[in-house]
């Protein structure tokens, strides 16, 4: 592996992702290829059914390529089981979602500890009470999903996404369930955070102005990339 | 590091309630299994121990040729308690009268179970004791004590023994429920058979064995015993006793044990429901913990730790409710019946406890590993892993679990297929219907925004949701069904055999001069009475000239072999009569013509369990001796007899030109109330030579149990109604986050509320009526089968629950549905919205 490839924390070549349906099979992306550096943010963007969530799930190993290698911090998808790949999320992802994802039963403290649970340590309260804390929600560590608003949730699921120091982020549409205010706080918020943790953003989003505060933007257009464009953020980073 | 977790969220989900209802139907599994298993084992003990009465022991062993010694110290060695008892019939004599009695002959042990009552003197109040008579002490028959002019105190001889008067027999346990041998009854003490040198060789006399111990000390011994058992030898239990009593308690138990099965399937759609639904609700939580890393293994660990909790702590609950259940049950029947309802054994516990784990597991397990197959991507396409919902293994493995768990708990392969079979059929019928329904309701065209069009839609949109609990709701409402025509059935049909204004008085031997007078002292001291039938003994002697000798002998008596039973060995007490008695049914053949064709031939119409017996067709000729006199007479009619009426029934009955050509005595029966017992006294002492057999005490014992047994019966439905209600509760559940969705999209649509209460209780009512309807029309059919199959009583249908099935079904599940959904209905839509998450 070149130093260069070692230098991007995503590389992703010929990725092919093809379902089979009763008409036959159907190619939702076709021969992408990109990459992204350590710490850089990039949006990936495109229209409803461009194939844009998909590729989230393909680079966050959620699931398989039909074709085609994603190298995650070295380490190629494909040869990755899924527990495998569960544990590779554990050590170096974290995720927001545009529906929150949290679990219900479990308060807004237990909700950001989860990861951290998951994976084994020991450590987790202290780091979730921390993260609470940056994103403004230490009056609500005892409320449950229910109890918040849905910004609030949201910022649950930021502070969820930055426990255990993620190597990268992935958000999906992570303001677009929420108004133009609260949206506006979260976005400042992931990207505040991903500054200060030093973390590689891939975020999805069919929002022209939140793929600006990205360095990079990978248009995706009927499951082929269509180019990439330098964002709004692009001499920042 | 994940069992605190797990922990954290199973008290969360406890909490939350998403496993109350899990926990509650493990818990409903055990406690109904319990509480009526516990419940039936103390019925069916408390019954059996009564039934034991009435052959004064739990089993006992007949011959008519005396008894190897060893036969009784191997039982002894069993632990077995014995008893001897000797029948035969011998002369009375005292103050110059004779007089033939039957005489029973007992050891000190006898009655093994039950009691002896008897009177200190003719007109003092009658008491129980625990034993017969001591060596050279004599009861008699109250009867007997007018025939012979005696009173208590006074001496008389029996064979060649001098025996002292002692007591009034009134009862014994064993006494014949219903025979010709006479109320001239005599009880005497074993050991003074040589005494009385009634009993040589070649007499006509009767051995019994008497036996008493636990089922496992009585099962031990058979198996010793049935090697060596001779021809001449029958062992019997009460069930093997000919008497509706014997039936009855059949009857009774299989009827408990239908309960005990409903109870099962009840729990088991509960558990199968509410399973997965809980896994349903976990797709969520799984596929984001798989997302952050979670591995398959913690995720497995965290799950099935949450399965064996809910597990273990429904199971005690299950176990305490369902102990306090049976407690107030069975002390509320106790205090009844009057009784003490014996204590049941380890089974309940065990079987219950077992079954809660089994139904734990299985219907858990497919729910689970579809669970543990989300995959993570559904944090991103949100319905992936929704088609896992609806398992063809899940629906197997849950069928098959149900069929196991009815077999083990049945132990009777016949009930639970026919009970199966009958649910499989339900299954596809509805969803047969809710299809042909669903794809209706589109062609109907009704208004649109009605609420009946929204019901429809409803409907129709969740199809296959809606086809598992049209099926849910059928199978509870065919259960209540079931056992609400069953108990109808059986208890009317046994309170037909011993109805309230039944004869209680048998009063044979009356000659033909004193049929007349005896009439008139009936009617003189109003006591109702029923005909005066003749009767007379006689042999078959040949058929179509062909003699044969006693070609059938006993069986053992659990073979039921009714026809052996019934024995063509005895002589049978033969009558004519012109009409056809209650009760009997012509299967073949027809009823007595001679009166149309003014024949002389004399015609016989002979019950048809001795059809195959004596190989007969019509037309046969039947020669009968009748004190050596011969009668032949042509078998016009084959009859279906219900040897379970407390009547007087026949085998053969001739037909009425018999009158005159054979010495007869008459039979009646009459209803005798307390204050009647002067006048029977008087009678006794006028007609002397009549004997009566009081079968007061039998009618009521007879009516205690059916009085037991219904409020079993009572008691069993109030369990499976409650059980039902329950399963509809957990269904109506399990789809109550669809139904907050569509209030919300309806809500935001701008519906109003009372076009979405309408429209689902209408919603409720489409469901409950359909599922009622099926499951009545099953019900019947299903019932049909049952009730010919396994209760061996006539079957019919029912058409009233044709319309109490739709009607209490749309009742029920309307009522449930809607009180249940009436909370969610009250919430404004942003509140909805939370929940929702």
């Amino acid at each position: 592996m070149s130093v260069l490839s070692q230098l991007n924390v995503i590389q992703v070549s010929g990725l092919t992702k093809r379902v089979n349906t009763l008409e036959g099979s159907l190619t939702i992306l076709s021969d992408i290829n990109f990459s992204v550096k350590s710490g850089e943010s990039v949006a990936i963007v495109g229209a409803s059914g461009s194939g844009k969530s998909t590729l989230l799930s393909l680079l966050a190993g959620l699931d398989v390529a039909s074709q085609g290698e994603i190298h995650l911090d070295g380490e190629a998808l494909s040869t990755l089981d899924e527990e495998a790949r569960a544990r590779l999320r554990a050590d170096k992802i974290g995720f927001v979602f545009q529906s929150f994802m949290l679990v219900q039963s479990l308060t807004a403290l237990e909700n950001v500890m989860l990861p951290a649970e998951l994976a084994g340590d020991h450590d987790a309260k202290a780091q979730a009470v921390e993260l609470l804390d940056k994103v403004g929600l230490s009056h609500r560590f005892a409320h449950y999903p229910s109890q918040l608003s849905g910004g609030e949730q949201q910022r649950v699921a930021i502070a969820r996404a930055f426990i255990g120091s993620p190597k990268i982020l992935f958000a999906d549409e992570p303001s677009a369930n929420l108004d133009r205010k609260n949206g506006q706080l979260i976005e400042n918020l992931l990207f505040d955070l991903n500054k200060q943790n030093g973390t590689t953003l891939v975020l999805v989003t069919h929002d022209e102005q939140l793929a600006k505060k990205c360095q990079r933007i990978i248009h995706i257009e009927g499951g082929q990339l269509e180019k990439i464009s330098e964002g709004g953020a692009a001499n920042v980073g | 590091m994940w069992v605190k977790l797990a922990f954290k969220l199973f008290s969360r989900e406890l909490r939350r309630g998403e496993l109350t209802i899990i926990f509650a139907a493990i818990a409903l599994a055990v406690l109904t299994v319990f509480s009526l298993s516990a419940i039936t084992e103390r019925i069916s003990l408390n019954l059996a121990q009564k039934s034991s009465d009435f052959i004064a022991s739990d089993r006992r062993l007949s011959s008519n040729h005396a008894f190897e010694p060893q036969l009784l110290t191997q039982a002894n060695k069993f632990g077995l308690a014995t008893a001897e008892m000797l029948y035969f019939d011998s002369m009375l004599f005292a103050n110059d009268e004779l007089v033939l009695s039957s005489v029973k002959a007992i050891t000190g042990s006898y009655p093994l179970r039950g009691k002896i009552t008897i009177k200190d003197h003719l007109t003092s109040p009658a008491y129980d004791v625990d034993t017969g008579p001591k060596a050279g002490s004599i009861w008699l028959s109250e009867g007997l004590f007018y025939t012979l002019n005696v009173n208590v105190g006074d001496k008389i001889e029996l064979g060649a023994g001098l025996f002292n008067v002692t007591k009034v027999l009134v009862k014994e346990p064993d006494a014949p429920f219903f025979s010709l041998s006479g109320n001239k009854r005599v009880l005497l003490n074993y050991a003074d058979i040589p005494t009385t040198q009634a009993v040589q060789p070649g007499s006509r006399v009767f051995h019994r064995l008497l036996f008493a111990g636990n089922e496992q000390q009585l099962s031990e011994y058979y198996a010793w015993l049935k090697p060596q058992l001779k021809s001449n030898q029958t062992w019997q239990g009460i069930k093997d006793r000919q008497s509706p009593l014997g039936n009855n308690i059949v009857r009774a138990e299989r009827f408990l044990l239908l309960a005990g099965l409903f109870g099962i399937m009840l729990a088991a759609v509960a558990m199968a429901v509410s399973a997965k639904r809980y896994c349903e609700r976990q797709y969520d939580p799984v596929a984001m913990m798989k997302t952050l890393g979670g591995s398959r293994k913690v995720i497995r660990n965290i799950f099935l730790l949450h399965l064996s909790l809910v597990t273990v702590f429904s199971i005690v609950a299950g176990l305490m409710v369902g102990f306090v259940l049976q407690t107030i049950g069975a002390d509320y029947l106790a205090s009844f019946m009057g009784t003490e309802l014996p204590q049941a054994g380890f089974r309940p516990w065990l079987l219950s406890a077992f079954i809660g784990l089994v139904c734990a597991l299985m219907f858990s397990l497919k729910p689970l590993l579809d669970l543990f197959d989300i995959p993570p991507l559904r944090v991103l396409r949100r319905n992936l892993g929704d088609t896992l919902a609806i398992s063809r293994i899940h629906i197997a493995l849950s069928m098959m679990t149900i069929f196991v768990l009815m077999w083990i708990f049945s132990g009777e392969i016949m009930t639970t297929l026919i009970l199966f079979a009958s649910t499989l059929l339900i299954i596809a019928i509805l969803f047969a219907i809710s299809r042909l329904l669903f794809a209706a309701g589109r062609r109907l065209g009704l208004r649109p925004g009605s609420s009946w069009s929204l019901a429809l839609a409803t409907l129709q949109k969740r199809a296959n949701a809606n086809a598992i609990q049209l099926i849910s709701f059928a199978l509870a409402i065919k259960l209540m069904l079931f056992l609400v025509i069953l108990k109808n059935d059986i208890i009317t049909d046994w309170q037909m055999q011993v109805p309230a204004d039944a004869p209680n008085m048998f009063i044979i031997n009356i000659a033909e001069e004193q049929v007349t007078p005896i009439k008139q002292f009936f009617r003189d001291n109003n006591i109702a009475h029923e005909d005066f039938y003749p009767v007379f003994s006689g042999r078959v002697d040949a058929v179509n000239g062909e003699k044969f000798a006693r070609r059938v002998s006993k069986q053992e008596g659990e073979e039921k072999d009714k026809n052996a039973k019934k024995g063509v060995s005895r002589e049978p007490n033969l009558t004519w009569l012109a009409s056809l008695p209650e009760g009997n049914v012509i299967t073949e053949g027809q009823w007595f013509t001679y009166g149309v064709t003014g024949g002389n031939d004399i015609e016989v119409s002979v019950f048809d369990g001795w059809q195959d017996v004596l190989g007969l067709e019509l037309g046969d000729t039947i020669t009968l001796l009748v004190n050596e006199q011969v009668i032949n007479a042509k078998v016009t009619s084959f009859r279906k007899v219900d040897w379970g009426t407390l009547k007087p029934n026949f085998v053969m009955i001739l037909s009425p030109n018999m009158a005159g050509k054979v010495p007869v005595t008459y039979f009646s029966a009459a209803k005798l109330h307390d204050s009647d017992t002067k006048a029977i006294s008087q009678l006794l002492q006028r007609y002397p030579t009549i004997s009566m057999i009081d079968i007061k005490s039998q009618i009521e014992q007879a009516q205690a149990i059916i009085a037991q047994v219904s409020l079993a019966i009572g008691f069993v439905l109030s369990i499976v109604l409650v059980s039902g209600a329950l399963v509809l509760v957990s269904q109506v559940q399990a789809s109550l986050a669809e139904r907050m969705e569509e209030m919300v999209i309806l809500r935001t649509l701008g519906a109003k509320g009372r076009l979405i209460k309408l429209a689902t209780l209408y919603e409720f009512m489409l469901l409950g009526g359909i599922a009622g309807l099926v499951a009545a029309i099953v019900s019947d059919i299903a019932l049909l089968v049952i009730q010919q199959q396994l209760f061996d009583v006539a079957g019919r249908l029912h058409p009233y629950i044709w319309l109490l099935g739709p009607l209490s079904g749309a009742l029920f599940v309307s009522s449930i549905g809607y009180f249940m959904v009436a909370h969610t209905m009250r919430q404004n839509t942003q509140g909805l919205l939370r929940k929702l998450g």
